[in-house]
C-alpha cells in the first residue's frame, strides 16, 4: 500500500511553482466572485451606510451645537436678569433707605420740636409758678413785715394804701441790693 | 578503479545544507530590522504605527528569502 | 491527523522503534498533492479547489450578513466586518495610495485581503488543516490581478513612453550607468515583481504547512516506547507553531495587500 502511494505521489510529483491549471481556474472563479461582490454589492451597501452615519454624527453635532448655542444665549439672557435683579434690589434697597432715612429724619424733627414745645410749655409753667410764688410771697412778706411794724410801732399800718407803698419800697430795696449783690 | 576512494559521503538530501545556507541571510536581515524597529520606537514611541507597519514589511521582504530557500530543493528535487 | 497526509504517502504503522523498518515519513511534495475527490469528464475536483470555493462562501456569506443589511447602528457583526473593512480601508490603502487615489482600488484591496486570509486560515481549521495558498495558483492568480492592475493604470497614468519610463526607473542624471540601470530595474519590475509577489504568499504558506506536518506527524511518530516524552515535546511544538502559523498568515495576507497597493502606488506617482 505504501509502494502504491509512493508511486502515486512520484507520479503526480511536480515542480511545486508550476501551477495546475485547473487550480488556476478554480481560484480565479473563486476571487471573482469575491471581488465582483464586494465591488458591485457589499461596499457600496456599507460605504453608503458609513456615509449616513457621518452624517447622522456630523448633524447630531450641528444640533449639539444649536443647543450649546441657545443655552448660552439662554444663560446670558438669565444672567442679564439676574444683573437686572440685582440693580432693582440694590436701588430699593437705597431708595428704602433714603426713605428710613428722610423718616428718621422727620421723626427727629418731630421728637425735637416737641421736646421743645415740652420744654418750653414747662418753662412758661415754671415762669407763672415763680410768679405767683413771688406775689404770695410778697404779699405775706408785706403783710408779716406790717404786722411786725405795727406791733413795734404800736401803730396800725393797716391802712392799705401806706401799707403798699411801704411794701414796695422795702422791697424794691431788697432787690436792688440784691441787683448789687449779683 | 582502485585510485577512485570515497573519502566523504553524504545520506539524505543536499537541499537541507542548501536551506541552511539560505537562512543566514535572512537570518541576519531579520535581526537587523527588528533591532532598529525596536530602537526606532524607543527614540520616537509616537510613530509606533508607522514603525511598526515598516517592520513587518521589512520582515515580510526578508522571510520571504529564507521561505524560497525552503522551497527551492523541492522544486529541484 | 490532518487529512491530506491520510490520502498519500502517510502509514499509520510507521512508528519509532517499530520492527516494520520504516522510518519517519517526512512531509514532502507530496503533502501537498491530492487524489481527486469527484471528476466531472477530465476535470479533476480535489480538496484544495473545495476548500477555495469555500472560501469564497465563507467570505461572502460573512460579509452579506454583516453589510447585507447594514444599519446606521451597527449589530455585533457589522462591528465586526466595519472593523476588518476599516482596517482595509484606513490602513493599508488610505495609508500608501490617499484617500483621493485609493478610494476606487478599496473593493479589490479588501476582497484581496480577506479572500487570502481565509484560504491561508485553512493552515489550523481542523479536518481542513491546509493552506489553500500553498498551491502556487491561487497566490499566482491574486498577483496576476495586481499585476493587470498595475500595469494598466501605468499605461493609463503615464502612455506608452512613460510607461517604460517608469517601470526603467528612467533617470537622465544618471548618466553613464542609466542602461544598465534601466536593464536591471525593467527585470526587477516587470518579471521579477509579480514572481516575487506570489512566491511569497505561496513559499510562506507552503513552509508553514510542511513544519506543522512535519511536528504532527513527529508527534504520531515518536509516540512509541521511551520516546513517548519527545513526542509530547513535538506536540507542544505544534500548538506553538499553530499560533505562529495564526500570526503569519495574517501578516502575509496583510504584507500581500500592502504590497499590491504600493505597487499601484509607484505606478500612480508622477514621475519627475
Amino acid at each position: 500500500m505504501i509502494a502504491n502511494l509512493v508511486q502515486l505521489a512520484a507520479e503526480e510529483e511536480q515542480n511545486p511553482l508550476v501551477p495546475p491549471g485547473p487550480e488556476l481556474l478554480v481560484g480565479t472563479i473563486a476571487f471573482a466572485i469575491v471581488f465582483f461582490f464586494f465591488w458591485k454589492k457589499l461596499l457600496p451597501n456599507i460605504n453608503k451606510v458609513l456615509d449616513e452615519r457621518r452624517a447622522a454624527i456630523e448633524g447630531g453635532i450641528e444640533e449639539a451645537d444649536a443647543m450649546k448655542v441657545e443655552a448660552q444665549s439662554v444663560l446670558e439672557q438669565y444672567k442679564a436678569q439676574l444683573q437686572e435683579a440685582r440693580h432693582e434690589a440694590a436701588r430699593l434697597r437705597q431708595e428704602a433707605q433714603e426713605q428710613g432715612a428722610t423718616l428718621i429724619a422727620e421723626m427727629r424733627a418731630e421728637g425735637q420740636r416737641q421736646r421743645e414745645e415740652i420744654i418750653a410749655a414747662g418753662h412758661s409753667q415754671i415762669e407763672a409758678d415763680r410768679k405767683a410764688a413771688a406775689s404770695a410771697l410778697r404779699q405775706d412778706v408785706g403783710k408779716l413785715a406790717t404786722d411786725l411794724a405795727g406791733k413795734l410801732v404800736g401803730e396800725s399800718l393797716e391802712d392799705h394804701a401806706r401799707q403798699s407803698r411801704v411794701i414796695d419800697r422795702f422791697l424794691d430795696d431788697l432787690e436792688e441790693k440784691a441787683e448789687a449783690a449779683r | 578503479m582502485a585510485a577512485m576512494e570515497t573519502l566523504a559521503a553524504l545520506e539524505g538530501n543536499i537541499g537541507s545544507v542548501g536551506y541552511g545556507l539560505a537562512a543566514i541571510g535572512p537570518g541576519v536581515g531579520v535581526g537587523i530590522i527588528f533591532g532598529n524597529g525596536t530602537q526606532a520606537l524607543a527614540r520616537q514611541p509616537e510613530a509606533a504605527g508607522l514603525i511598526r507597519a515598516n517592520q513587518i514589511l521589512g520582515f515580510a521582504f526578508c522571510e520571504a528569502l529564507a521561505l524560497i530557500g525552503i522551497v527551492m530543493p523541492f522544486v529541484y528535487g | 491527523m490532518s487529512a491530506d497526509q491520510t490520502q498519500l504517502a502517510f502509514d499509520w504503522s510507521c512508528r519509532i522503534m517499530a520492527d516494520n523498518g520504516c522510518g519517519f515519513p517526512a512531509p514532502g511534495l507530496h503533502s501537498f498533492l491530492f487524489k481527486p475527490i469527484a471528476t466531472f469528464g477530465g476535470f479533476e475536483f480535489n480538496k484544495v479547489m473545495l476548500l477555495a470555493l469555500i472560501t469564497t462562501l465563507l467570505v461572502v456569506t460573512f460579509f452579506t450578513l454583516a453589510f447585507g443589511k447594514a444599519k446606521v447602528v451597527p449589530g455585533k457583526l457589522q462591528m465586526i466586518g466595519e472593523a476588518g473593512y476599516d482596517f482595509v480601508r484606513r490602513g493599508i490603502v488610505y495609508e500608501t495610495l490617499g484617500k483621493k487615489e485609493g478610494e476606487k482600488f478599496v473593493p479589490l484591496m479588501v476582497s484581496l485581503f480577506f479572500f487570502i486570509w481565509i484560504m491561508n486560515i485553512w493552515s489550523v481549521i481542523p479536518l481542513a488543516q491546509f493552506p489553500v495558498s500553498s498551491i502556487i495558483a491561487y497566490p499566482m492568480v491574486l498577483a496576476a490581478v495586481v499585476y493587470v492592475v498595475w500595469v494598466s493604470m501605468t499605461f493609463k497614468r503615464h502612455g506608452f513612453v512613460g510607461f517604460f519610463k517608469n517601470v526603467t526607473g528612467y533617470d537622465k542624471e544618471l548618466g553613464g550607468v542609466l542602461p544598465l540601470v534601466m536593464v536591471i530595474e525593467f527585470f526587477s519590475n516587470l518579471l521579477v515583481r509579480p514572481f516575487t509577489h506570489a512566491v511569497r504568499l505561496f513559499a510562506n504558506m507552503f513552509a508553514g504547512h510542511l513544519m506543522l506536518v512535519m511536528f504532527t506527524v513527529a508527534s504520531w511518530y515518536l509516540l512509541n516506547s521511551w520516546m513517548i516524552p519527545a513526542a509530547g515535546v513535538s506536540f507542544v511544538m505544534t500548538i506553538v507553531m499553530i499560533g505562529f502559523e495564526l500570526f503569519v498568515q495574517a501578516v502575509q495576507a496583510y504584507v500581500f495587500v500592502l504590497l499590491a497597493c504600493s505597487y499601484i502606488q509607484g505606478a500612480l506617482a508622477e514621475h519627475h
